[in-house]
């Protein structure tokens, strides 16, 4: 659940306001159009690309971004990776690779000290480019608003460290499996589903949730959910009790990565949401904690969250 | 009235030995009388005020009011015999006059007792004695400071009418504001008996007010009697260092010190 | 000059205080109560009262009744407490440090209790008691903590004047712990930070009675130091040594004050987060309205802070509906205003 919200505050804090033109188009559509939606973002891929040196295959590269960590993996640029951010945990082959920060405190030192021919950095990190540009090393800023830039940040990303075709087909294949399960689920009707990011253990309170925006958002909406506060088109909200009892959402999906909730409390947990017994979810025992890693880096193993998503919300589906 | 005995004291310090406040001090007050201490800042005049009041208890000695010691009575009980009136008066908030003085009630009430009418009776009976009545309901911390000095003297009546203890009653007056409270202290000395200890560095205001002085320096008692025979040029040299002509100014009606230089 | 409602014309008598004190109590027990009873009728939601106490509904299928019972009555209910909470800490303290300015954040029991939560947020503590979580807990016994050592500092000191010592530890205290605070933040990762950040600007959401009942407990044992305070507070107040030689005990008094008032203040900080400016608006007008006895200020500020809160609680949850406002957002926005107002009366 920290890192659900960690990405989230991200994209919130720093990513809003180039993601406007984005909020919406892709909702509500098949995941086939990602191709057609690729078109104008791509002109991020032409900016922020510092080349000092006339090399072109980066053999030293460092990601600080867990999410390009992985598709850098997927697309078989893993022996290429210099060094990761803390916050890298997949594949397990990361851990053995050197730490340098993360998007608030990058170890600039750390990175220069590995010397990388690439490095992959957040857009926002203004500092820590500007010091890159100094140092004539080149970059790839990372830049994230919904579901469909994952696809396009790894053809981008596999184009600039010469795995196109790996990049290209690995792309292609997370395509591939979202349109499935969004075929699977098709047809079946849409249950508003609250997808919380986070609250206060043991209590209903702070509430955070998923507001109708950013690529969890996105990722609901593949797997046949409708996010109940689809209206407010915010990346997260807090929730009041009044609020959760008036959107009466049918099914409850709670998010966890890493924090103290382990499964076995989870029944727990659960039952904090008992004291709105009005609400469809908790009347129908359609309250769910959703534990693992995926759901916090939007990278190749998207596919995994859409599914479990998919999984919880239409089980109907799965019993073919 | 008041019988002061062999007091010693001294402030709670970390030294072995604290040094003494207060060494030995004695002096008799009759009732109806007005006793002025005098001394340098310093001398022991606050602190000794404070012991008599109750408010520090002494490592010797004792205090005994109209033969009683005053250890074996109440807080509330010494309160209502002697009311001290301090020689700072916070104004944090904005009470008006007549809560000032109706707080001098609290030593006569239980402790979650409301004034009643014979409090606010006695209250008003403070005021007019002080001729503040017209005050009554303005803020305190409007008046003036002749006024503001006589409201917190008829809060001192209105809590015990017996006795008052003044510490430095005119200091932050100018010589008008001093005029009045010398004169009202004595008009409430001739009409009700009120007794008065009154500490102060002012010797003119002693002179003018006290029939009996006791005179401080390092905590002791270095003389003490009727004012004529101990407020002598003499006297003021050894309290102050200081060159002083006292005389009997026939217009004032009581001695007058002025100061002329430093004793060698 | 205070303007005093109870004064007659020139020449009139002011009543006597038990009437006062009954008016006083009259007046803003009405404003209370009144507050109380209309408050979870309003909300961004309708809700139909005769619905929500309709007993033939069964209670897991009526919304209304849940809206009412669950999502604002407790939240009116802890607005109450707290606000009242925090209202006679700031009289009680403002008499203590003879400061008109002081507030309960004044001396850091509120920064201790920041603390607290600050850690049980960013460390991901969990346990709980009596129904109660881990972060009110934590935040509690921080502010037991900053009591701790305010308490030590005002009890080693030999002489001199107490108000100031007092205020001059305090702040330190203060200052230290809000150090400590950033460093703890320093320590948090993004969502820890967002939770951080979201928990100190106040929130009244409380959706149960658990928390409410748990705070009940030390602020029961403030009320009945509170009780013992009022005229002490008057006597103390225009001079510790005039007080002493009046009978009152000036340490045992300064003790309560500063224990009643950081238990009240903690308790109201660990259920809602630190809600600013209710310690100083609310007993600044009251005062002008009731004069400055403080046994009329003292209840009166009780009632009114509830209300206040309450008020302001309101406010929060309607003005930019669906979405909540932190309430500590609210009366910082009245305050800040009221508080500039106050202080340029003063000069």
């Amino acid at each position: 659940m920290r890192r659900i919200a960690a990405v989230v505050s991200v994209v919130a804090l720093f990513g809003t306001a180039k993601a406007a033109p984005y909020a919406g188009s892709y909702i509500g559509h098949g995941f086939g159009d990602v191709k057609a939606q690729a078109a104008p973002s791509s002109s991020y891929v032409g900016h922020g690309f510092s080349r000092a040196a006339a090399e072109d295959l980066p053999r030293r590269i460092i990601s600080l971004v867990p999410a390009t960590t992985e598709m850098l993996f997927a697309m078989g640029a893993g022996d290429r990776i210099a060094g990761v951010s803390n916050y890298d945990r997949f594949p397990p082959e990361t851990a053995r690779l050197p730490k340098v920060g993360g998007l608030i405190d990058p170890d600039v030192e750390r990175v220069l000290s590995l010397k990388p021919d690439l490095v992959v950095v957040y857009d926002t990190q203004t500092d820590l480019k500007r010091q890159l540009e100094r140092a004539k090393v080149p970059m790839f800023p990372y830049v994230h608003r919904g579901l469909p830039d994952i696809t396009e940040t790894m053809r981008a990303l596999g184009a600039r460290v010469g795995a196109k075709p790996a990049a290209d087909a690995a792309a292609a294949r997370i395509e591939r499996e979202l349109a499935a399960i969004s075929r699977r689920v098709a047809g079946q009707p849409r249950p508003k589903t609250l997808l919380v990011f986070g609250r206060e253990q043991g209590a209903l309170r702070q509430v955070t949730a998923s507001g109708g925006y950013g690529f969890l958002h996105d990722v609901l909406e593949v797997a046949g959910g409708a996010d109940v506060l689809a209206d407010l088109r915010k990346q997260s909200v807090e929730m009041s009790a009044e609020m959760i009892l008036t959107r009466a959402p049918e099914v409850i999906i709670e998010l966890h990565y890493g924090d103290p909730v382990k499964p076995e409390n989870f029944d727990a947990e659960r039952r904090v949401w008992d004291a709105l017994p009005s609400v469809p979810a908790v009347r129908h025992s359609r309250v769910y904690l959703l534990d693992g890693s995926e759901f916090v880096v939007p990278g190749p193993r998207i596919v995994l969250a859409a599914e479990r998503f998919a999984r919880t919300l239409h089980p109907e589906a799965w019993e073919r | 009235m008041l019988e002061v005995t062999d007091i010693s004291f001294a402030y709670p310090s970390r030294r072995a030995v604290a040094p003494r406040v207060l060494e030995g001090v004695s002096l008799q007050v009759h009732r109806g009388s007005v006793v002025g201490l005098l001394g340098p800042n310093g001398s022991g005049k606050t602190t000794l005020l404070k012991v008599v009041a109750g408010v520090l208890k002494p490592q010797s000695g004792r205090v005994l009011i109209e033969g009683q010691a005053i250890e074996q009575l109440t807080r509330r009980d010494l309160a209502r015999r002697l009311a001290v009136v301090a020689q700072e008066t916070q104004t944090t908030f904005d009470f008006t006059v007549i809560d000032m003085v109706l707080m001098g009630r609290y030593p006569h009430l239980g402790a979650f007792q409301l004034e009643g009418a014979s409090d606010q009776a006695i209250a008003r009976d403070a005021l007019a004695a002080t001729g503040t009545a017209a005050l009554e309901a303005r803020p305190f911390a409007t008046l003036s400071g002749g006024e503001k000095q006589r409201v917190v003297i008829a809060s001192a009546l209105a809590q015990a009418s017996d006795m008052l203890l003044l510490d430095e009653p005119t200091a932050a007056l100018d010589l008008g504001y001093q005029f009045e409270i010398t004169a009202l202290l004595r008009r409430l000395n001739l009409e009700r008996r009120t007794t008065m200890i009154v500490s102060t560095h002012d010797l003119n205001l002693a002179a003018a007010l006290c029939e009996r002085v006791v005179l401080l320096k390092h905590g002791r008692v270095i003389a003490h009697g009727a004012t004529e025979e101990t407020l002598t040029a003499a006297n003021v040299r050894l309290l102050y260092d200081i060159d002083a002509d006292v005389q009997y100014h026939p217009r004032a009606g009581h001695l007058t010190v002025v100061p002329i230089g430093r004793s060698r | 000059m205070a303007v005093h409602a109870d004064t007659l014309a020139a020449g009139g008598r002011r009543a006597s205080v038990r009437q006062r004190i009954l008016w006083t109590v009259a007046g803003f027990g009405t404003l209370a109560a009144a507050a109380i009873l209309f408050a979870p009728l309003v909300g961004s939601t309708r809700i139909q009262l005769g619905t929500a106490f309709d007993r033939s509904i069964p209670y897991a299928d009526n919304i209304d009744a849940q809206i009412f019972f669950v999502a604002r009555l407790p939240r009116v209910l802890a607005a109450a407490l707290v606000g009242s909470a925090l209202a006679v800490s700031g009289v009680v303290f403002q008499a203590l440090l003879r400061n008109p300015l002081a507030s309960p954040d004044t001396l850091g029991v509120s920064a201790g209790a920041s603390l607290g939560a600050m850690m049980a947020i960013t460390f991901n503590l969990d346990f709980s008691l009596l129904g109660v979580s881990a972060v009110p807990l934590a935040s509690f016994a921080g502010s037991l903590g900053a009591l701790a050592i305010v308490y030590g500092l005002s009890t080693a000191r030999r002489r001199g004047t107490s108000a100031l010592v007092l205020l001059l530890g305090g702040v330190t205290v203060q200052a230290l712990l809000s150090a400590v605070i950033a460093f703890v933040q320093y320590l948090a990762d993004f969502t820890q930070t967002f939770r951080n950040v979201r928990w100190l600007m106040g929130s009244l959401d409380v959706a149960s009675y658990s928390p409410i009942l748990a705070a009940l407990v030390p602020m029961a044992v403030a009320w009945a130091g509170f009780a013992t305070l009022p005229r002490m507070l008057d006597l103390i107040s225009i001079g510790s040594e005039s007080a002493a030689a009046r009978g009152v005990n000036i340490e045992r008094t300064e003790r309560i004050a500063l224990v009643s008032a950081s238990l009240a203040t903690g308790a109201a900080v660990s259920l809602a987060g630190p809600v600013s400016f209710v310690g100083i608006i609310v007993p600044h007008l009251v005062r002008l309205i009731v004069g400055a006895d403080h046994r009329l200020v003292l209840p009166a500020s009780a009632l009114f802070g509830a209300a206040f809160l309450i008020g302001c609680d309101l406010i929060a949850r309607t003005v930019i509906a669906p979405l909540v406002l932190p309430v500590g957002i609210v009366t910082a926005i009245l305050g800040g205003p009221v508080f500039l107002w106050l202080l340029f009366r003063r000069l």
